[in-house]
């Protein structure tokens, strides 16, 4: 006969079955968060939808093999490529691209939209961020849901990280996450990590399609400097100066012009517009959610910008970007991404008529606000379930 | 919005024909005038002068832009035959800016006394501008860094001209300036009404 479990092992047991317990709550949300289908309904100008493979083979397979969604126009002209999903944790370039890719007709030239650039980053959340793992877009039928995700490539994608991350092929030092940090890691490599691969696919999508400007969205906290502005490749400062001057008169918001600093390496608009033809340019909307001061970090923080935390370092000066109880609502943040995309659009075309791209059916700022981004997301249970792709 | 406003050309097109209405002369001297040949240079290397850069060429004005340019630069344009008649400096200093091309605002603040210095020598209009609002000025810029105002400084009260977004003079910075100096003070109420302000300045 065994002797009766002592007070200690009985304590061994009841704290190992609680971390089991906890071990296993905590994996099943992971795993739905990692899993979470964020369908897409290819909207009327979708004309194919190709995957980041095709462009590089090795990419075949692996979480970044993501959807490019090409539409192209029946008069023969440029072509864009609008860059979502670099950061999936800012969430209005993912939108913006949704409305694009579901309602967007082009009538001349190619835009091609990749929704989720890193798509492995969309599948985590920040590490002990206590992020939400998902947000809804209330639509007239609904809502849609969204996979929040992270600034980095999941570590069950790409790991272990180096002790120093050593940019390629400038040799540049950086921060060691960043190696999982697709906005580090341009132009990339073939025989790289996952992440510098995902790069330096989008650069061969880049050259092989001769696309002309490349329009990567992002959103800043408003303690960092680079904010509600077009961070513009020297190629491409005349077009965002211009389209800054329009929005700025016109548009109905503020937008500014940073230009590209040649000694920071590893970014979108530096190594795009370095090692290819393609004029490379960044947008930065604001986003109280990825300030260091915030409050709690939930779901409504994320949609509505407002914190008043936040709200009280700008009392402090210390923010970068206005701020007031109004705080910057997703649609707010959407439409000027939706906005200046259609302005450079334009302001390229009319400056470039060989090399025009001109896409109709997008909503710009006033609209956005007005209707609200879930307006432009169609319904996924009326749609043909054969059209339907998956994020 | 309508899609005339949308577009370059035709916003261009209404702006000039309406110019009188939309460029508000502050500084009262409807008289002010400068002529190209024009130089666009920065002190604080910010990205403003590629506002300027952009007017001028939209409006086919004759100039160049160069953020480093010096006194020098003067001087080999007028040995070519061809001098400038006008040097516009945009005030405004950018860190990362300086940073890049390995300079600080104190050479910054030096290279535009010396070029300011020079034109006025041979006789060329110097126009201050400033393009890009409060975000341009300290009270947008890191807790501390006062390298705008000091471009400011450096620049305005030695201005014959000012070109201001008007944004950019919410606290009347500029205003001061130019009644102390007496110097004339364009104000512009949106990005787009440089065009006219231009267009009326170098009287084209």
């Amino acid at each position: 006969m065994s002797p009766m479990p002592t007070a200690m092992t009985m304590r061994k047991i009841v704290i190992a079955a609680l971390g089991a317990a906890l071990g296993a709550a905590a994996g099943l949300s992971f795993y739905q968060s990692r899993h979470l289908p964020e369908p897409v309904v290819p909207g009327p100008g979708v004309t194919a939808v190709k995957k980041l493979s095709d462009y590089f083979g090795p990419l075949e397979g692996t979480a970044n093999d993501v959807n490019v969604y090409v539409l192209e126009g029946a008069e023969p002209g440029g072509a864009f490529l609008v860059l979502c999903g670099t950061h999936p944790e800012e969430p209005a370039g993912r939108l913006a691209g949704w409305i694009f890719a579901e309602n967007a007709s082009v009538s001349k030239g190619r835009l091609f939209v990749i929704l989720t650039a890193n798509r492995s980053a969309s599948t985590v959340t920040r590490l002990g961020g206590a992020y939400p793992p998902d947000y809804t877009i209330v639509t007239p039928w609904g809502g849609r849901t969204f996979r929040m995700g992270d600034r980095w490539s999941s570590p069950l994608d790409q790991w272990p990280d180096p002790e120093v991350y050593v940019h390629y092929p400038s040799r540049q030092e950086l921060a060691y996450i960043d190696i999982r940090n697709l906005n580090r890691t341009f132009p990339g490599r073939p025989g790289g990590t996952l992440t510098e691969k995902t790069g330096h696919a989008i650069l061969e999508l880049i050259r092989k399609e001769r696309v002309d400007v490349v329009i990567d969205l992002h959103e800043a906290e408003l303690q960092y400097p680079v904010i509600s502005t077009i961070v513009a490749h020297e190629k491409g400062a005349d077009l965002a100066t211009l389209t800054s001057m329009m929005l700025s008169s016109e548009g109905g918001f503020a937008m500014g012009v940073e230009n590209s600093p040649r000694a920071l390496r590893g970014l979108s608009h530096r190594e795009i517009g370095d090692n290819s033809d393609a004029v490379s340019l960044l947008l930065e909307a604001p986003q109280p959610f990825l300030d260091a001061t915030r409050g709690r970090t939930d779901r409504a923080l994320l949609l509505t910008g407002r914190d008043e935390f936040v709200v009280r370092a700008g009392k402090q000066g210390l923010l970068f970007e206005k701020i007031d109880d109004a705080g910057w609502p997703i649609d707010v943040r959407v439409g000027r991404h939706t906005s200046t995309i259609l302005q450079i659009l334009e302001i390229w075309s009319e400056d470039n008529p060989g090399r025009a791209v001109v896409a109709g059916g997008v909503p710009r700022y006033d609209e956005v606000i007005k209707s609200g981004t879930g307006a432009y997301l169609k319904d996924v249970k009326t749609a043909d379930p054969a059209k339907i792709v998956y994020e | 919005m309508t899609r005339a406003h949308r577009s370059p050309a035709l916003l261009l097109a209404v702006l000039l024909l309406t110019m009188g209405a939309v460029v508000p002369y502050a500084g009262q001297d409807k008289a002010v005038k400068a002529e190209t040949p024009v130089l666009v240079t920065s002190c604080g290397q910010s990205p403003g002068p590629n506002t300027i850069k952009v007017v001028l060429q939209r409006l086919k004005l004759a100039g160049d832009t160069d953020p480093l340019a010096t006194a020098e630069t003067l001087k080999a344009k007028a040995a070519e035959g061809t001098p400038y008649r006008s040097v516009i400096i945009v005030m405004g200093a950018s860190l990362k800016g300086m940073g890049a091309a390995g300079i600080s605002i104190e050479d910054e603040i030096k290279r535009s006394e010396i070029l300011i210095a020079e034109a006025k020598k041979a006789g060329l209009t110097v126009i201050g501008a400033h393009v890009e609002g409060m975000k341009r000025r300290a009270q947008g810029a890191t807790a501390g860094d006062t390298t705008d105002e000091q471009s400011i400084d450096a620049v305005a009260p030695r201005s014959d001209i000012l070109l201001i977004y008007k944004e950019g003079n919410s606290d009347g910075r500029f205003t001061v300036i130019s009644k102390a100096g007496n110097i004339p003070l364009i104000e512009v109420e949106k990005m787009m009404d440089f065009v006219p302000a231009l267009e009326k300045l170098f009287g084209k």
